[in-house]
């Protein structure tokens, strides 16, 4: 049977994941330790995704990426697809699993001794710099179990994924998308090997993780 | 060499202070919630001051009028927090090394070993923060201030973590290492044995407000205030009225009786007859006429008065005395008018426990006026 | 800490390849859920007549409209109805000429066989064994839709809407009555006949009729198989399948 969407989810959940640290990061560092006009506001959006349905999310996304979208066209003219490729399938589980990031990250960096961050800085070192060296790797521990969630919810999406991306087989057809594919056409067996896959993988994935999270005093 | 002039509203709070130092180690005494912590948090630009001015060995650092404000990373001052603040993830060496990642590696391991060297530090070189003890740790803060070499070092209430017998032992040890390492710093603490201890200079802080500055050795002397002497501790301060005052000598009336005292030399202060007067005299200078010698000689015993010993507190390596005046009037102090310090080797001596009936005298230069304010 | 980051971007990176298609891109066919059984037998035998790769896209019609009309890379389109067709017509993205009606569905009454129920009539739906009735959602499938006008039609619509419960496609409201979720259920012709389940006609009168339409996508590259495949289920080979699944094929309504 066909086993690409098992290959596909876990290169488009790994992928998400780091979309997700390089725009989440930031995000949840602004969100601890800046206050400005609209944080409130900030903090509610970022939230959003895990409160709307999945489709209608997808929906939204889908209007501003597809080919009618602003975000699409502008892409088109630059020769790049996004609406129902791989990509898509990326920003989907990005969008989807965001949220479990900046929270997370988000109150870690709140824990961290904000004098810490201050004698780094009277020592001399940007603001980069006391993120860098300070703030993050005090907060490691949050942010590992952040991003461990995203991507387990990355790997699942299926509401976002289905919209933006389709569930084409061979192209965006991800773990989720084929599993349900296969239950809807009666296969229980093709389902079944499928959904194991995924749980004897990602029983793997965490216990490996697990295991480099202990090492690490 | 520091020049400091910051105003600063908080909540409930308004800080609104002015002071200078040279190369030397000036404390900020005063309590809890005095502003102490805050000026040095506007000196490092931790805290954005509302209006003033901020000038270390000619650099201006912050100057509200020309929108000038360094960041903290440009003052080129060394901080040490109060808890040390050492970084926990980071190993002593990388603790002190932390401030030198703009120079060639070289340079940065060289410039490390050097001072930990200089502090006893390189045998813990590998250790965590969480394995030092309150000693090291506060070793390694100095350190990590003082490796990149700032032109001024500032501590925050260095001690005041700490329990009394190791307080003692490393007060000595900062005390050393900083006059040993010959920075200009600047101190907070809200312990006025530290400050005198560690400092040259004090400059006492008062809900928000400079109450003095001045060198040590002025301040427990010549308090300007009965307010600051109430700051330092100063016990005995008496309220009178003057009779006569001229720039050399005060008249005053006390208790029904007349003191002489020497004028306040730096204010030349000259009161009006009859204007209230505060003054004070320490109480291990108000002295007990021996009974066993000969008629006491004026010249060495002045302001002579008669009462009784009416209580008496063990301090350790003496005694403090509750003296209470003949007269009819209600003491000045509670149960007591004057508090004599008399050490235990006296005490035992004149058997004061026994012999409560005494005649004191107070040398006029021991008796301090204090200008009101 | 530098190096997992960078391990983490290293490891994103291929997607781009392995998820690349084989070149060239494969002829795409969008059906409604209806057509699964139908068309998972139906495309294999196109593919060899044809000598195309074909990627069979499945959902639910109004999904699948969205999509198309926001740049889905369809290129023929099997709606179950024909108000979606018309819509995509209406904002240009079909090529009009290309629009056929390619079957005509049918609905039918549905009970899984461990139920031990035997329904008849829709009136039998209204039996207090029935505790919950299942149909596609009529706001958007236009199955459900068709169950509804059929309920209605009977008159029983207001008295058993209470014991409705709504799936998103029809595959998922078939899916209610083989889990025994539902005891019964209305769904379409074409996908019930499963070896679990037990199912009765209901008179086509009693709705509007089930227009399957088709129609090609404008940005095809390769408008000409879109309606070769048309052709083909109308052919020897298409039709025997399509009527075995229940569909009624032009010329036969």
């Amino acid at each position: 049977m066909d086993l690409y969407p098992v290959w596909l989810s876990f290169q488009v959940a790994t992928s998400a994941t780091a979309l997700t640290l390089l725009a989440g990061l930031p995000l949840a560092w602004l969100l601890a330790r800046r206050r400005f006009p609209g944080h409130d506001l900030l903090a509610g959006a970022v939230v959003l995704p895990l409160v709307l349905p999945p489709t209608v999310l997808g929906y939204y996304l889908l209007l501003l990426i597809g080919s009618r979208g602003p975000v699409g066209r502008l892409l088109g003219t630059l020769g790049i697809e996004l609406a129902f490729t791989w990509r898509a399938a990326v920003l989907a589980a990005c969008v989807g699993s965001i949220a479990l990031l900046v929270k997370a990250a988000e109150a870690g960096f709140e824990s961290v001794d904000p004098r810490l961050e201050q004698a780094a800085r009277t020592l001399g070192r940007s603001e980069w710099s006391v993120f860098w060296s300070v703030t993050l790797p005090l907060a490691w521990r949050s942010v590992f179990a952040g991003t461990t969630l995203a991507f387990c919810r990355a790997l699942g999406d299926f509401g976002i994924t289905l919209m933006v991306a389709g569930s084409i087989p061979g192209l965006t057809q991800t773990m989720p998308l084929a599993i349900y594919d296969h239950v809807q056409a009666n296969q229980m067996h093709e389902a079944n090997v499928l959904a194991l896959i995924a749980v004897a993988a990602v029983t793997a994935l965490l216990m490996g993780l697990g295991r480099l999270a202990r090492l690490r005093f | 060499m520091l020049s400091l002039a910051v105003a600063k509203r908080l909540a409930g709070f308004a800080l609104d202070v002015a002071w200078e130092a040279g190369e030397e180690v000036v404390a900020l005494f005063g309590a809890s919630g005095a502003g102490k912590t805050l000026t040095l948090q506007c000196l490092a630009g931790l805290v954005r001051p509302d209006a003033g001015r901020i000038v270390v060995n000619g650099r201006v650092l912050f100057d509200g009028t020309n929108g000038v404000n360094l960041p903290p990373q440009r003052r080129r001052l060394g901080y040490v927090f109060q808890g040390y603040a050492l970084f926990p993830h980071l190993s002593v060496e990388e603790n002190v090394a932390f401030g030198l990642s703009g120079r060639p590696r070289e340079e940065r391991r060289r410039r490390t070993a050097e001072v930990m060297e200089r502090l006893g530090l390189t045998a813990l070189a590998s250790r965590r923060p969480r394995e030092l003890s309150g000693g090291q740790a506060q070793r390694v803060a100095l350190g990590r201030a003082l490796a990149p070499d700032p032109e001024l070092l500032l501590l925050d209430e260095p001690l005041s973590a700490l329990d009394a017998p190791l307080r003692r032992q490393l007060r000595d040890e900062l005390g050393s290492l900083v006059r040993e390492w010959g920075k200009a710093t600047v101190l907070v603490t809200h312990d006025l044995g530290e400050a005198f201890h560690l400092a040259d200079r004090i400059v006492i802080y008062d809900e928000g407000r400079v109450a003095q500055a001045a060198p040590k050795s002025e301040l427990l002397s010549r308090p300007a205030s009965e307010q600051v002497a109430r700051l330092l501790g100063v016990r005995n301060i008496l309220r009178g009225a003057v009779i006569k005052a001229t720039p050399e000598i005060i008249e005053l009336r006390w208790r029904g009786h007349v003191l002489e005292a020497i004028n306040s030399p730096a204010r030349r202060y000259l009161p009006a007859a009859d204007t209230p007067l505060a003054f004070f005299i320490r109480p291990e200078y108000v002295r007990l006429i021996r009974k066993d010698r000969p008629s006491p000689d004026p010249g060495h015993h002045m302001n002579r008065m008669e009462g009784r010993v009416v209580g008496e507190v063990d301090q350790g390596t003496n005694w403090m005395l509750h003296f209470r005046l003949d007269g009819p009037e209600p003491p000045a102090q509670g149960g007591h008018d004057l508090e004599i310090e008399v050490p235990k080797l006296v005490y035992e001596m004149l058997e004061i426990a026994r012999d409560r009936r005494w005649t004191i005298s107070m040398h006029r230069g021991s008796i301090q006026v204090l200008p009101s304010s | 800490m530098r190096r997992a980051a960078l391990a983490l971007l290293l490891l994103s990176a291929p997607v781009s390849t392995a998820a690349a298609p084989p070149a060239p891109q494969p002829f795409t066919v969008y059906a409604a859920a209806d057509l699964t059984f139908a068309f998972k037998e139906i495309v294999p035998l196109f593919e060899k007549a044809a000598g195309a790769r074909v990627t069979l896209v499945l959902g639910s019609t109004g999904t699948l409209a969205k999509q198309i009309e926001n740049g889905a890379p369809a290129d023929v389109f099997f709606a179950a109805d024909s108000s979606f067709v018309d819509q995509l017509q209406g904002q240009g993205v079909v090529i009009p000429e290309s629009r056929a009606l390619y079957a005509q569905g049918r609905i039918v009454l549905a009970t899984a066989l461990t139920t031990g129920l035997d329904l008849r009539t829709l009136g039998d739906l209204a039996r207090p064994e029935v505790r919950r009735i299942a149909i596609a959602n009529p706001s958007h499938a236009p199955y459900g839709r068709a169950a509804r006008q059929a309920l209605e039609s009977a008159g029983l619509w207001e008295r058993l809407r209470p014991k409705l419960v709504y799936g998103e496609n029809i595959r998922h409201t078939l899916q209610f009555i083989q889990t025994g979720a539902v005891e019964a259920g209305i769904v379409a012709l074409s996908i019930a006949n499963a070896p679990d389940i037990r199912y009765a006609p209901i008179d086509p009168a009693l709705h509007q009729p089930l227009n399957q339409v088709a129609v090609v996508v404008k940005r095809s590259a390769r408008p000409e198989l879109g309606l070769a495949f048309l052709h083909f289920l109308n052919g020897p080979e298409g039709r025997p399948i399509m009527k075995r699944y229940g569909f009624l094929l032009p010329g036969e309504f």
